[in-house]
């Protein structure tokens, strides 16, 4: 039988569920492309071919676009983020780690492969500024006030400042082998160390540096949760994700999850989900289940070296940019200065309920 | 199919990165480098597939039905040698060590000049929808490239110097196809970086293309009695077609069949032999008697030696 292809639309699009699944972006890094998934049915609804080797990920500041930086293929892709739709292309010589100032007005991109770091007007995509600080610039995060940049140095042990109004690098302050990931965090920035098991506060107004908590070998993210109670890191050699107390930064718990788990994204329940690089999948986590530290956690096989990641909702009033309203906002590499103070979120819903009204 | 020998690849190669590689890239102080090591590990067990592969291959064949008997199981060992350095990815790890800084560099003046290097998708956007016309091309293009860094190895005295290691070869087989100057490789990696500049390198799939594109150069090195027909002869190079090249007689200037790949460069610029009854002895009458029977060292040094010589014009 062969359906007519109005009716054929029709069927497809009164389908159950699907049309309004959340879905989850995962950048795979090693098969030049990118695995969009159906939250609900965890399977690939579409996959969005790139040139060559896609990292890391942001989302303008509006919420309205993705921006998937392709490093090896020097381009910036910009999806829209409910279809996965590629809307633009800019070519940009190796754009690697990337974060926008939390005021909207800079793009600032890492570039590992060309030892610089380039200020972009965000709205014109206009080179501003180029830095070349040392060796193999690599993560980015920003102060809440947007006045100044931090960028962690992997070949130099280090974490370079630079002045967005003055364009100038104000210091560099040696923070232990191979960092990698940053956010800022009440004051104080948060620094994967990759070479050794821990990350470390270091101070962005003396550049004091000291031991913030241990994870294990190959510590390399941080990323704070949605809801402002918890942060969560992970260490790539020992294969694992801590929760961290964000105002002891104590370690609360640690899940060995095996895979080299890499970049986060939370959904709007708290679950988070999560790239694990050497086995080419995503594993999902929920951080409130009862049952602790022990797998089974769920894991979905997507492409090659999957790095970033990011969920997006597709519900009634929850925006691509939820997260930004809720006291996590607070620290991170964007951090908001305007985030609601801890405790303001509400309950975290039952499975299958409403969704919280801090997110609404 | 594919999908599943991809699963099985991916999930090989993760298991030997989590489980070795990446700790003791951790215990050395060389994580910052985890992505390229994911890489070279890739490089390095395609290695292991494709010596497997070859040897499976070629070895049967050229017991089957040999262009000459083997007189000098000594050289071949030599050959042998030169491509498990080649092929197991411990030459190009050296060529990563060494040249990554440099590369960096580059990277950031070629920014500051304002220049994005391009790929094929990005000036002809089209391809973008076609990958597998895109893998095409990139092969066509890299092959006619290889077409005319090899002529250039005949052409200019120099360059020749170091290729002759690669032609003094009288005993030659499958394994001869890696055996080669360590210089004369570093020309060929810059040769192919400059490619890369105009084009792009080409996506990581492309591994696999490589993979077979160098089961076809091991095959065309092979001493077997073997050619492709008067229709596959210019579609592809054969191990006679190859044979000829490697004939005594074709030694340096006087090379013919230069193509890797695709005999049709040859064709198109007149350096065709396609005569295919010729099964011609091999090797450079030439050549120091070292770089024929000599160990990998003795090659390499004489190599350097001859090409020390070709520079001051003696």
């Amino acid at each position: 039988m062969r359906l007519h292809p109005l009716l054929l639309g029709l069927l497809l699009a009164a389908a159950p569920g699907d049309a309004r699944a959340d879905l989850l972006y995962v950048l795979n890094s090693g098969a030049a492309s990118v695995s969009v998934l159906d939250a609900r049915s965890r399977t690939e609804v579409k996959r969005i071919p790139v040139l060559r080797e896609p990292h890391h990920l942001v989302l303008t500041p509006d919420g309205s676009q993705l921006v998937i930086a392709d490093s090896g293929g020097n381009e910036l892709l910009f999806v829209e983020p409910a279809t996965g739709e590629v809307t633009r292309r800019e070519r940009i010589s190796n754009p690697y780690h990337l974060e926008y100032s939390p005021d909207g007005r800079y793009l600032v991109i890492a570039s590992l492969r060309r030892d610089q770091v380039d200020i972009y007007d965000a709205a014109k995509l206009e080179l501003l500024h180029r830095f070349s600080p040392g060796d193999m610039p690599s993560h980015v995060a920003f102060s809440p006030d947007s006045r100044h940049v931090f960028v962690t140095m992997q070949g130099d042990k280090a974490v370079v400042a630079f002045d967005l109004e003055t364009r100038t690098q104000l210091w560099s302050a040696e923070v232990g082998p191979e960092p990698a990931g940053i956010i800022w965090h009440r004051g104080k920035l948060l620094v994967g160390i990759m070479g050794a098991d821990h990350f470390v506060e270091l101070d962005p107004e003396t550049q004091a540096v000291r031991p913030a908590f241990t994870i294990g070998r190959g510590a390399h993210t941080i990323f704070p949760s949605p809801d402002g109670r918890a942060l969560f890191a992970t260490s790539r050699v020992d294969s694992r994700v801590a929760e961290i107390n964000p105002d002891t930064l104590a370690v609360r718990r640690i899940w060995n999850i095996p895979g080299g788990p890499d970049c986060l994204t939370f959904d709007p329940e708290g679950r988070i989900w999560m790239t694990l690089r050497w086995t080419g999948r995503v594993a999902i986590l929920d951080p409130l289940d009862p049952q602790g530290t022990e797998p089974p956690w769920q894991v979905i096989r997507v492409g090659r070296s999957p790095h970033g990641i990011f969920f997006k909702p597709r519900r009634d009033g929850v925006t691509a940019s939820f997260a930004r309203a809720l006291p996590g906002a607070a620290s991170g590499t964007r951090p908001m200065a305007d985030a609601p103070p801890p405790g303001a979120t509400q309950p975290r819903p039952m499975p299958g309920g409403a969704t919280p009204a801090a997110v609404r | 199919m594919f999908d599943f020998l991809t699963r099985i690849w991916v999930d090989t190669s993760g298991t030997i990165f989590e489980v070795a590689l990446q700790p003791a890239l951790y215990a050395a102080g060389l994580m910052m480098w985890a992505d390229r090591a994911q890489e070279w590990l890739d490089f390095a067990l395609l290695g292991v597939v494709q010596v497997v592969l070859v040897y499976a291959v070629c070895r049967p064949l050229e017991a089957l039905h040999p262009v000459e008997p083997v007189s000098d199981h000594a050289a071949i060992r030599t050959d042998v040698l030169y491509t498990l350095l080649a092929r197991l990815g411990l030459l190009p790890l050296i060529a990563f060590v060494l040249l990554s800084s440099a590369e960096r560099m580059l990277n950031g003046l070629l920014a500051d000049t304002g220049f994005v290097p391009p790929t094929l998708e990005t000036l002809f956007p089209a391809l973008r929808d076609m990958p597998v016309v895109a893998l095409l091309l990139y092969v066509v293009i890299l092959d006619f490239g290889e077409y005319w860094r090899h002529r250039f190895q005949h052409m200019f005295g120099w360059w020749y110097a170091l290729h002759s290691v690669h032609h003094a070869q009288r005993q030659m087989t499958f394994w001869t196809d890696d055996r080669n100057h360590l210089l004369d490789d570093a020309i060929a990696a810059l040769w192919f970086g400059a490619v890369a500049l105009l084009i792009g390198v080409p996506p990581a799939q492309f591994v696999l293309i490589v993979m077979l594109r160098q089961l076809a150069e091991s095959l065309s090195h092979a001493n077997v009695r073997l050619s492709f027909g008067s229709l596959g002869e210019r579609l592809l190079v054969s191990p006679r077609f190859h044979r000829i090249h490697h004939g005594e007689l074709s030694a340096g200037e006087h090379g013919r069949n230069y193509a890797v790949l695709l005999p049709v460069w040859d064709w198109l610029f007149g350096t065709a032999d396609f005569d295919r009854k010729s099964y011609p002895r091999t090797g450079d009458p030439d050549a120091p008697e070292s770089l024929a029977t000599g160990g990998w060292l003795r090659q390499q040094v004489d190599g350097l030696k001859q090409f020390g010589r070709a520079l001051r014009g003696r």
